[in-house]
């Protein structure tokens, strides 16, 4: 089957595999011993996208920089480094190539350095290498920034080769261009790979049986042939310089590159105010959602009753109080008359009677002992009887009649506002009916069912459902079991404006088991377009990337990040939404 | 004894590469006793005693480069404000002298200027 001895066939397949794979070896070992002897680690990266203008960036502890030449002047972008927030009114001295010179606060919240020896510079120069001293308030900075320059029109075309670097140059654009074929799935590489191999059995076959001048035919074929496919390929594959002409000027969009990260420029980012927080680890209590409910303080609230039966009547000062109005403790909010019966009247009115027939029989008898007392007649002690008893006799009387038309006034026992008003005038009211409830609104309550039991000490809030948080002290906890779950008592502390008895929140409350993690804003984490959740990473100053994260909840405004994330990634916590939507 | 040979050898080809990177990530003391940090196509050492600031210059290799043709600025913080240093060729690097007395290790940029006109810049914190 095949035209030399089998034995030598192991042999030449290592050959030919070894010769296949070296160009790979040699340029990616060529590539990370490359990084010290071409010691390009200050230069400036490359645009990342053809559509960005380029530009350089810097960074330190307090402040993060972005420089662009637009023109005839370098445009600079000063933020806070950790908090991304923009510095307008900081001092910004610049060491050009002629000297230094300062940066000019813009309306805008921009810099402006003028840049006339820019179009002086050298075409061949890629990027310019730039000091800048910055003095914000105390915090004063020295930032070494590379801006990468584009590149001028002569430059491209007489961008010199290296001699020592010809050879190379020639293997690594090879290397290039077949992994680019490799990569298209295009089948002239792998025909190409296909003959090398077995030009290369051949070769090795040839060599075995001992014939030189085939050997050196097959060698001057392959070398004919490589150099060939070089050269087609060389004619077919557009020059990147020619294929940069047709490329529109850049424009500097927010655009999410190739490899996921978001590229979002300095004014962009101010209009979308993004910022950021360093994150940072610590110990956190883990924290149970419970379903509560809005209740009114116990010692701050009250309702009015009627303790008799009667027909209700507005009080002295001739109104009901309204549903919201303010009452102060002791006042007196309705009128309650007890309804005399028909039976009791007529016993009324007989003992009534009763009554006056007596007063006046023991009128007439105390005027007469008057009379007789100071001649002796009568004794002291006859007369003072007879008085006490007419004194008797007329506060039974009066008691009488003060049963018949005094009414019961029902008062606030605490001070607050009505929060429940069922009084009509005329009304009958029953015995131990409420008629009016009464709510102090700066103290409230929230009842939460719990199904394990709470620490004592333990600080929870409680989560509307409009988003606001409200936090809440522990008050007590109930024994008695209720829906299986036991009711537990937190005192809203600080304010409660435009909350209502009865509404429904979340109290988050921590329990003992401590987490260990990241807590960042619950704002700062988006859902993105396959349902996980991300948040974004401020890696560079223009630079955003989504990473993927496990959050559990923390409490009502922060989550807790467990994994996805190391301590010190600045994340974005305000505008991670906007970001997010960027295509 | 073969499957050793083999560990050793890869272990050997995974980890050099990896060396010489951390190698070219030269911070450290310089030949001077000073800082050195790379600036561009340069490794420069930074020793500031006093009020004087001296700057020497190396290639990629560490090897002394003469300071013919360069110019630098060195501007360095010091006690919360900025001192601008210009330097100058003298002896083996350059070096200038600065307004108020700098401390030991100020933190700041040096800039310097090749003969080709090309600036590069190093950072000491």
């Amino acid at each position: 089957m095949f035209p030399f001895r089998l034995p030598a066939a192991p042999h030449a397949l290592a050959l030919a595999l070894a010769l296949l794979a070296l160009p790979f070896l040699s340029a990616h070992l060529a590539g990370s011993v490359q990084a010290h002897e071409g010691h390009d680690h200050g230069a400036p990266q490359a645009p990342v996208s053809k559509t960005i203008a380029p530009r350089g960036e810097a960074s330190s502890a307090a402040f993060e920089l972005v420089a662009i030449p637009r023109g005839d002047a370098i445009v600079l972008y000063l933020d806070r480094f950790a908090t991304g927030e923009p510095i307008t009114d900081a001092a910004l001295e610049v060491e050009t190539p002629s000297g230094p010179a300062p940066a000019t606060p813009e309306a805008d919240g921009r810099y402006r350095l003028p840049a006339p020896w820019l179009a002086a510079r050298d075409p061949g120069q890629d990027h310019l290498d730039l000091v800048v001293t910055v003095t914000a308030g105390a915090d004063v900075d020295v930032l070494s920034l590379a801006v990468a320059l584009a590149p001028a029109r002569e430059s491209a075309a007489a961008a010199p080769t290296h001699a020592e670097h010809a050879s190379e140059g020639w293997m690594q654009g090879l290397k290039e261009r077949l992994t680019e074929k490799f990569a298209a799935r295009d089948p002239g590489a792998g025909l190409f790979a296909a003959g090398g191999f077995a030009l290369g059995l051949a070769a090795m076959a040839l060599m075995r049986a001992g014939r030189r001048a085939p050997v050196l035919a097959v060698l001057v074929l392959a070398a004919t042939l490589v150099l060939g496919a070089t050269a087609f390929a060389h004619e077919g594959h557009d020059h990147p310089e020619t294929r940069a002409a047709f490329v529109p000027p850049p424009t500097d969009l927010a655009q999410r590159l190739a490899d996921g990260a978001v590229f979002v420029p300095k004014p962009t980012q101010r209009l979308l105010s993004l910022r950021t927080q360093v994150a940072a680890e610590g110990a956190f209590r883990r924290t149970v959602s419970l379903p509560g409910r809005i209740i009114p303080d116990p010692n701050a609230s009250g309702v009015v009753q009627s303790s008799v039966g009667g027909r209700l009547a507005p009080p002295p000062s001739g109104t009901f109080p309204r549903l919201g109005t303010k009452v102060r403790a002791g006042e007196a909010l309705a009128l309650v008359t007890p309804p005399v019966q028909r039976v009791d009247l007529s016993d009324m009115r007989q003992r009534q009677g009763e009554l006056d027939q007596q007063i006046a029989i023991v009128q007439r008898r105390v005027d007469r002992y008057l009379k007789l007392s100071p001649s002796g007649a009568v004794s002291q002690v006859q007369l003072d009887e007879a008085q006490d008893e007419l004194k008797g006799l007329k506060d039974r009387r009066t008691a009488l009649d003060r049963i018949r038309q005094e009414p019961e006034v029902l008062t606030a026992p605490v001070g607050g506002v009505i929060a429940e008003a069922a009084a009509v005038a005329g009304q009958m009211a029953a015995p131990g009916q409420m008629v009016f409830q009464i709510v102090n609104p700066e103290r409230l309550w929230v009842e939460a069912l719990s199904f394990d039991a709470l620490t004592p000490a333990a600080d929870a809030t409680a989560r509307m459902a409009d988003g606001r948080t409200l936090p809440l002290a522990y008050q007590g906890a109930g024994l008695a079991d209720r829906n299986q779950a036991i009711p537990v008592q937190f005192a809203i502390q600080g304010g409660s404006e435009g909350l209502r008895v009865g509404q429904f929140v979340t109290v988050l409350a921590a329990t003992d088991a401590e987490q260990h993690g990241l807590a960042l804003p619950r704002a700062s984490v988006v859902r993105n377009a396959n349902g996980q959740d991300v948040v974004y990473a401020h890696t560079a100053a223009e630079r955003y990337e989504a990473r993927p994260v496990r959050v559990a909840p923390l409490d009502g405004s922060r989550v807790l990040v467990e994994a996805g994330v190391t301590p010190g990634t600045r994340v974005v916590v305000q505008g991670a939404e906007l970001l997010d939507q960027v295509r | 004894m073969l499957i050793r040979r083999f560990v050793t050898a890869g272990t050997l080809a995974i980890a050099l590469p990896f060396c010489a990177h951390h190698a070219c990530a030269h911070e450290g003391t310089g030949h001077h006793g000073g800082r050195i940090v790379d600036a561009g196509p340069y490794h420069i050492e930074l020793v500031t005693k006093d009020r004087r600031v001296e700057v020497t210059i190396y290639d990629a290799k560490e090897k002394a480069v003469s300071p013919a043709g360069f110019k630098g600025t060195a501007i360095l913080v010091v006690g919360g404000k900025p001192a601008r240093v210009v330097l100058a060729p003298s002896g083996a690097g350059l070096s200038g002298e600065a307004e108020v007395a700098l401390g030991a290790a100020p933190k700041g940029v040096v800039q310097i200027t090749g003969p080709d006109g090309a600036a590069a810049s190093g950072k000491f914190n």
